[in-house]
């Protein structure tokens, strides 16, 4: 009856009941309109000024004794209110809550339910509502729609019980012993909304599939991390049957391809991950999870090939969609996690990423120019959108130097590394101790040396692993004597006696790192000794090099050979018998810099095991003897 | 001591917040000729300091809470609370100002008030709470729900619709407990976070920029040793960030890009420097030391300060210093130390000489950070390099209650100009000679000596000024206290005495004196002071004047004057006299008897308030601290003396020739002369209307008696009056508080003729008589006393009078233990049962009077006026 009531003239409207219907109307026109706005600054201030008209009308109407002809209006434009208000808000703030229980106190007024039982939580409040025998039927589509924003709203803040709970009562008694999540939202059926209903910027059903979505990604996550692999894959399906915006749509794709990689089956997932690529809008998680796949496949030039394309996709600014001032699925998704298997990380991470690929994968001339590509764009300052690779354990921009110039070595390009090792020590001159205390201690001959930053004897080694490829030995020579001088001088981190805490990070360093530094310093110098004919200094220096490491397979073949060629043979032979124990036991994982990895790579005997036979055999001969 | 010259010179005024400027967040910036200020209301003033006026007042639609220039590209930023950011674009403002100007050339605003436009607005966020603007970027903390988050953006420009990939990178800081509420509703925060901006060295960025208004260059060591490696080899900014817990955290601004899809990792990119314990208000950078380039030749103008210390400021005085040092094995180490500044901090500055200026309610302090004339590189070489000082010794300017300050860009040859907002919204510069303490005399010459001298004297001004303020305000509590003191003394001196002669009195005296034309009754109050304290001010003489209802007003209350005579110092051994009038009125009714009351008041009021409310209260802020508590009863109250005048006492009698003094006295009440002539022609016709007096010669007096047994008169007045006859002592007695007691005892009289008030005729007859009838042993001698009057109410308040001093006799006497005679029962029963009949026959006769009509109520009162005269004149006597 009342649809007659609404004269064809606006101008005259019959009641304020009317007029305000009319107002809720009009705001909600002009909220889709403000949604095509073009700059992004005058659809924000034109969706605030909208928010609080709707904050106006729902004043007025909450002003007024909760009545029943009013209900409808008055919830349509809460929902309303809570939609516009949480869409701008990119979240929900934490008193929207209040306004739902403010809406469903009035309703309960309105059956003269509420006086005894005030002070109840949402949940009560909920089941009061809805358990309610006199309510009217044309209040359930303002009621669902609400019940959806609850449901968002417990979604986005983890209340899952309270969100199972609530979908059971809105389903009524027969789901209810069901306790999965997936099923009771999607057995859930709002009312259809009558034709003469007040507008709603998005009704029941809409936001129903938003949840929906939004449930089935969370979970689908989730199990994929748990390693829940299956069901992962049937609640990203679901996810990826839903309503999802286009990004989402890519992440869920992604993560189907994660998921099928890891259940063992690479050619499914290389079909998700072209699927993802297809979508269009952001390149980047397929294209990393394409480069793992290819690692596992072994298959190192299409590793590398998604790693390059996966740092051009980083570099272009994607612009983020606009808010369409709805609620949609990413709302309700928890923050990013840098630990997902689809986070990406910035442009300089894929860089460096792929730059370290190479250099692992034994291109070096590749290495060399993609490091020098991201020092380069690091340096020159001159974009603010690069950063450097963020690591969370101390400085990572001098370990950054110290692979570019080992990347330069391996390529053949030494003088390139010394400028980089220049570089490095120059920019940080400040940073080191001073030199004038360094020389006066000298002259008084304390011998006790200023504690410098691994990195500096690190630089040193480099450089004379440079100078030595340049055939250079008295400079190579003096470069690896500073580093042993200042590497004996380190003190490892747990040994350190703290003072200033805070400030550690710039002398300390790791057991490991230090140890195998050394070892690789004396190695080097040992060896252009030996390259300078100089036998008995280069035997003191692997000697030293294999105390320091017992069983350091490198120091223990080149003190072998040294003997050999000294003539030494019982030494020899005693040693060996001593390092034969330790020789079995090597070999264990250690986790060393990636430079010092490259670096150390550099010092195997060409021929080891041959090397290592050859004595063997030479050693029972003689005992033999 | 290092005396620090200043001098201060006023600049202009501008309106204050409510609540002070220490409510809002005041700023001021300063670049070149043109000052930016913003006092913590939604303005922004900018000033011309060459052209000494306002040129632009910029309305923002909140407080505005933060200021920022960008110097050379004249782009003004602003942040407003709960709004967001505005960025203005100075050139094009003044163009329009300038046609503006132009169009309203009629009117003679000199700085009309422009509403900014909303499109100016850069970066809309309710929640924003702190901004800093480096080269292209802006850095931006807001406050979340249960985080500090910092955004980094690219530079707005103004009037530039900002590209929604503008967002570079975020970083969520510590938890936060916002202070103040829900961020986004009214209430505002208490402290807002202070964010800078530190530059290493040799960037680029510092050009043209405001130098040491939070963006400063540190020197590379301490850069280093502060911000690691990763921001020394990138030659990256890094944003120091002070927040309202206490926290001093760093991030490496090149290290803050990111995504959505990859927020930023705190542990990787935040660092937390120190925890200072209470809200960071300021952060700043000090160059200590002088710079090698500085030490070879001076340094040129323009270059760069490489700031070798790092200072952050609690609002508590609580003081970080950071400096980079060397220890004995040559590393790097950084020194750090806490030092305790007197607080709360309003707001400081550090200018590039390695001063740190830090104001106070109460005082703007200079704190020196170098370490002037200590020659450690000579003597203790083995000392650690730098080093800084042990203590901090704050100097005072003399300047109290600035609430912001920054160092002017106009560097004067030679010292510091600091610009200043007071809190009450003055806009200052203060010329700061820090380098007047090194010279000796010496070293003055003839040229500066004049200027010097000039600046000691306006120094000493300023001083002497605040002295005599402060000098005041302990003089105006040690006054008040004395006060006190006394007021104690006097008030226990006279509370402890109930009896006997109080060491404070007061003594009313009644006479007849001629005021303008008429003769009125004039009461003298006399407060004499007997002991040995002064009353001094805050004392007051509070006299109550109470008159009795009048005859005529059956239910009339009688009327109350109070005079209050404040009591201004009466020192010990003096008196004060107080005359005041107690009638008769206007139309010549005197209504007898009058009661005067005397107190001593004591205000603690007017007393105490004085020195309890100074001036200003932010000049003496100590004061406020301890407030006083005035009870609440202010008001102290010492009763004195009561005295109650009646009829016997104001009667005149001018047949007493040897009175001279009431010879001269006109009997008779006031008149006009004209009006006594009128009357007397229609003497004949003014039987009915004619005025009392008249009336008197028409009607027969009105008596009244009252019997006293002659001996109770004579045991009561046995001393001081031998030699007179019983009725003469009594007649004396009667009149002792009359001034013609003298007169009446000089000629020994029995009876008197005198004149009533309003100036009708009056017999006191006073005779022995013998009571036959009442004493079976005999006659009884007693004394009559009759009153006679042709006024009836004339006569019944002199009765009335007589009967109260017979009254007080009795009580004396029966104290005194006498017995009286034997009497006739019988006979007085006989009285009693008559009077009674009496007493019966008044009141029928009063209810007749109300309520018949007039000619019969006539005759009515006429019988209860012969019954009232019976019972006037009873034959009984008083024994």
């Amino acid at each position: 009856m009342s649809h007659l009531i609404i004269p064809a003239v606006p101008k005259a409207p019959a009641s304020c009941l009317d007029l305000w219907r009319q107002k809720n109307d009009r705001l909600v026109h002009q909220a889709r309109l403000a949604r095509d706005t073009s700059p992004s600054l005058r659809r924000q201030r034109l969706a605030q000024d909208i928010l609080e008209k709707f904050r106006g009308l729902l004043h007025t109407l909450q002003g007024l004794p909760a009545a029943v002809p009013a209900l409808p209006l008055e919830l349509t434009v809460t929902c309303n209110f809570i939609i516009l208000r949480a869409s701008l808000a990119q979240g929900f703030p934490e008193d929207l809550t209040q306004d739902i229980q403010r809406s469903l106190e009035r309703v309960l007024e309105t059956q003269n339910q509420l006086g005894p039982k005030l002070e109840q939580g949402l949940k009560e409040l909920w089941n009061s509502v809805l358990h309610s025998s006199s309510l009217l039927p044309e209040l359930l589509p303002a009621l669902h729609c609400l019940a959806s924003l609850q449901a968002a709203l417990w979604l986005s803040t983890d209340h899952l019980g309270d969100l199972a709970l609530l979908l059971q009562t809105l389903n009524g008694s027969q789901t209810e012993a069901s306790e999965n999540l997936l099923l009771l939202l999607k057995s859930w059926s709002s009312p259809a909304e009558m034709s003469d209903a007040p507008l709603t910027l998005q009704n029941a059903s809409a936001l129903r599939d938003v949840v929906l979505t939004a449930f089935a990604y969370r979970q689908g996550f989730q199990e994929l991390i748990t390693g829940n692999l299956p069901s992962a894959l049937s609640s990203l399906h679901e996810a990826a049957s839903g309503l999802c915006p286009q990004p989402m749509l890519v992440q869920v794709y992604t993560a189907l391809g994660t998921c099928l990689r890891k259940m063992g089956s690479p050619q499914k997932a290389l079909l998700y991950l072209t699927a993802a690529l297809k979508v269009g809008t952001t390149w980047a998680p397929p294209l990393l999870e394409a480069s793992r796949l290819y690692r596992q496949l072994g298959d190192t030039s299409a590793e590398l090939e998604s790693l390059k394309l996966l740092a051009e996709a980083l570099s272009a600014t994607h612009n983020p969609e606009a808010p369409k001032l709805l609620i949609e699925v990413d709302l309700l998704l928890p923050q990013p996690d840098p630990a997902s298997p689809l986070h990406c990380g910035t442009q300089s991470q894929a860089k460096y990423l792929l730059a370290s690929r190479c250099l692992q994968a034994g291109r070096a001339e590749e290495a060399a120019e993609h490091y020098l590509d991201l020092l380069a764009l690091l340096l020159d300052g001159s974009e603010p959108r690069f950063s450097p690779p963020p690591s969370p354990s101390g400085p990572c921009m001098p370990e950054l130097f110290l692979e570019a110039a080992a990347a330069l070595i391996q390529a053949g390009r030494p003088q390139d590394a010394l400028t980089v090792c220049e570089e490095l020590l120059s920019r940080t001159s400040s940073l080191l101790p001073k030199m004038s205390w360094l020389q006066e201690n000298v002259r008084k001959g304390t011998r006790k040396l200023p504690h410098c930053p691994l990195w500096v004897s690190a630089t040193h080694l480099l450089q004379g692993q440079a100078w030595s490829q340049l055939k250079a030995p008295k400079e190579a020579l003096s470069e690896f004597s500073q580093c042993l001088e200042l590497l004996f001088q380190a003190v490892p981190k747990d040994k350190e006696q703290g003072s200033g805490s805070t400030y550690e990070d710039l002398y300390s360093c790791s057991d490991v790192a230090l140890q195998q530094l050394r070892v690789a310093a004396l190695i080097s110098r040992g060896l252009e000794w030996v390259s300078s004919s100089q036998d008995t200094k280069a035997l003191n220096d692997f000697l030293l090099s294999v105390q320091i490491c017992p069983g350091n397979r490198d120091g223990s073949v080149y003190l072998l050979q040294t003997l050999k060629r000294l003539d030494r043979k019982n030494e020899a032979t005693a040693f060996w018998r001593e390092a034969q124990t330790h020789l079995l036991k090597e070999e264990a994982a250690w986790s060393v810099p990636l430079y010092l990895e490259t670096y150390l790579s550099w010092l195997h005997p060409p021929n080891c095991e041959t090397l290592l036979e050859e004595f063997q055999t030479s050693l029972l001969e003689s005992h033999d003897l | 001591m290092a005396g620090a010259a200043s001098r201060v010179h006023y600049l202009t005024d501008f309106c204050c917040p409510l609540g002070g400027p220490a409510a809002g967040r005041p700023r001021v910036l300063c670049h070149e000729p043109e000052v930016f200020l913003s006092t913590g209301r939604e303005f922004v003033y900018v000033y011309d300091q060459e052209g000494g006026q306002l040129t632009a007042v910029f309305q923002f639609p909140d407080q505005v809470w933060h200021l920022q220039l960008l110097a050379p590209r004249r782009a003004l930023y602003v942040l407003c609370a709960r709004t967001g950011l505005y960025c203005l674009a100075l050139d094009s403002l003044s163009r329009s100002l300038s046609q503006a100007s132009e169009d309203k050339e009629d009117e003679d605003l000199p700085s009309p008030v422009i509403p900014v436009d909303p499109d100016a607005c850069v970066l809309p966020d309710a929640t924003l709470c702190a901004f800093t603007v480096v080269e292209d970027m802006l850095i931006t903390l807001v406050q979340g729900p249960t985080q500090w988050k910092m955004q980094l953006f690219e530079r707005p420009c103004p009037g530039e619709e900002p590209r929604p990939e503008g967002q570079i990178g975020e970083v969520e800081l510590s938890t936060c407990t916002p202070p103040g509420g829900v961020p986004g509703k009214s209430a505002a925060p208490c402290f807002l976070p202070v964010l800078c901006c530190v530059l290493p060295p040799g960037s680029r960025a510092l050009h043209g920029q405001p130098q040491g208004f939070e963006c400063f260059m540190l020197e590379e060591a301490l850069f280093g040793l502060l911000f690691g490696a990763d921001a020394t080899l990138l030659q990256s900014a890094v944003i120091l960030c002070g927040l309202p817990d206490g926290q001093l955290c760093c991030v490496v601004l090149r290290a803050l890009v990111t995504s959505r899809s990859a927020p930023g990792d705190p542990k990787a990119l935040v660092k937390i420097l120190h925890h200072l314990e209470e809200p960071v208000v300021f952060i700043g950078a000090l160059r200590t030391e002088p710079q090698p380039e500085e030490a070879a030749g001076g340094l040129l103008p323009g270059e760069d300060v490489h700031s070798d210390c790092l200072v952050a400021l609690g609002h508590q005085g609580r003081t970080l210093a950071i400096k980079a040092s060397w220890n004995n094995s040559g590393n790097l180490v950084p020194e750090l130390r806490e030092y305790c500044l007197p607080g709360p901090v309003l707001c400081a500055v550090c200018d590039g000489d390695g001063h740190m200026y830090h104001s106070t309610p109460s005082d703007l302090c200079v704190v020196d950070l170098t370490r002037n004339g200590i020659s450690w590189n000579l003597e203790k070489p083995d000392q650690a390099i730098g080093g800084l000082p042990s203590t901090l010794c704050p100097d005072s300017l003399n300047i109290c209650s600035v609430v912001t300050l920054c160092v002017s860009s106009r560097a004067p040859t030679g010292g510091t100009e600091l610009l200043a907002l007071s809190a009450k919204g003055r806009l200052i510069t203060c010329s700061l000679d820090l380098n007047s303490e090194e010279p000796g005399p010496a070293r003055m010459t003839m040229a500066n000596a004049g200027q010097k001298i000039k600046e000691l004297l306006l120094d000493i001004g300023d001083v002497s000024e605040r002295v005599s303020f402060l000098k005041k305000a302990v003089d105006q509590r040690n006054k008040a206290l004395t006060s006190l003191n006394e007021a104690m003394n006097v008030s226990c001196a006279l509370l402890s005495r109930q009896e006997g002669a109080r060491p404070i009195s007061c003594t009313t005296t009644i006479a007849w004196s001629r005021l303008e034309l008429r003769d009125v009754l004039m009461a003298t109050c006399v407060l004499e002071n007997g002991s040995s304290f002064s009353l001094d001010q805050g004392w007051t003489l509070y006299i109550k004047v109470l008159t009795s209802s009048s005859a005529l007003d059956l239910d009339g209350a009688g009327s109350t004057f109070t005079y209050t005579i404040p009591v201004d110092r009466l020192s010990p051994g003096s008196r004060r006299e107080v005359t005041l009038p107690l009638g008769p009125s206007e139309s010549g009714v005197l209504d007898l008897p009058v009661t005067v009351s005397c107190w001593l008041f004591y205000s603690l009021r007017e007393v105490v308030s004085g020195a309890l409310a100074p001036s200003d209260p932010l000049e003496i802020p100590y004061l406020e601290e301890y407030p006083l508590n005035l009870p609440k009863q202010e008001v102290v109250c010492l009763p004195l003396c009561k005295r109650t005048v009646d009829m016997l006492q104001c009667l005149r009698f001018p047949s007493l020739a040897s009175s001279p003094a009431q010879a001269s006295c006109l009997p008779g009440p006031v008149r006009e002369h004209v009006e006594t002539f009128l009357e007397t022609c229609q003497a004949p016709h003014s039987d009915l209307a004619g005025p009392a007096s008249l009336r008197a010669k028409y009607l027969p007096p009105s008596t009244a008696s009252i019997r006293v047994s002659a001996e109770l008169l004579r045991a009561s007045l046995e001393d001081g009056h031998s030699g007179f006859s019983l009725c003469s002592a009594t007649l004396q007695w009667l009149l002792a508080e009359n001034v013609a007691v003298d007169v009446v005892r000089a000629s020994a009289l029995s009876s008197i003729q005198g004149v009533a008030p309003d100036g009708t005729d009056f017999h006191l007859i006073v005779r022995e008589v013998a009571v036959t009838d009442l004493s079976p042993a005999g006659p009884i001698q007693a004394v009559e006393i009759q009153v006679e009057s042709s006024s009836l109410a004339d006569m019944c308040r002199a009765h009335h009078a007589i009967i109260r001093r017979m009254q007080t006799m009795i009580t004396e006497q029966a104290a005194h233990g006498s017995s009286p005679p034997d009497l006739r029962m019988q006979y007085l029963h006989q009285i009693h049962a008559n009077h009674q009949a009496l007493l019966r026959e008044v009141q029928t006769l009063r209810d007749q009077l109300c309520t018949e009509d007039e000619v019969s109520s006539y005759t009515a009162a006429q019988k209860l006026l012969q019954v009232y005269k019976q019972l006037r004149n009873p034959s009984l006597v008083l024994l």
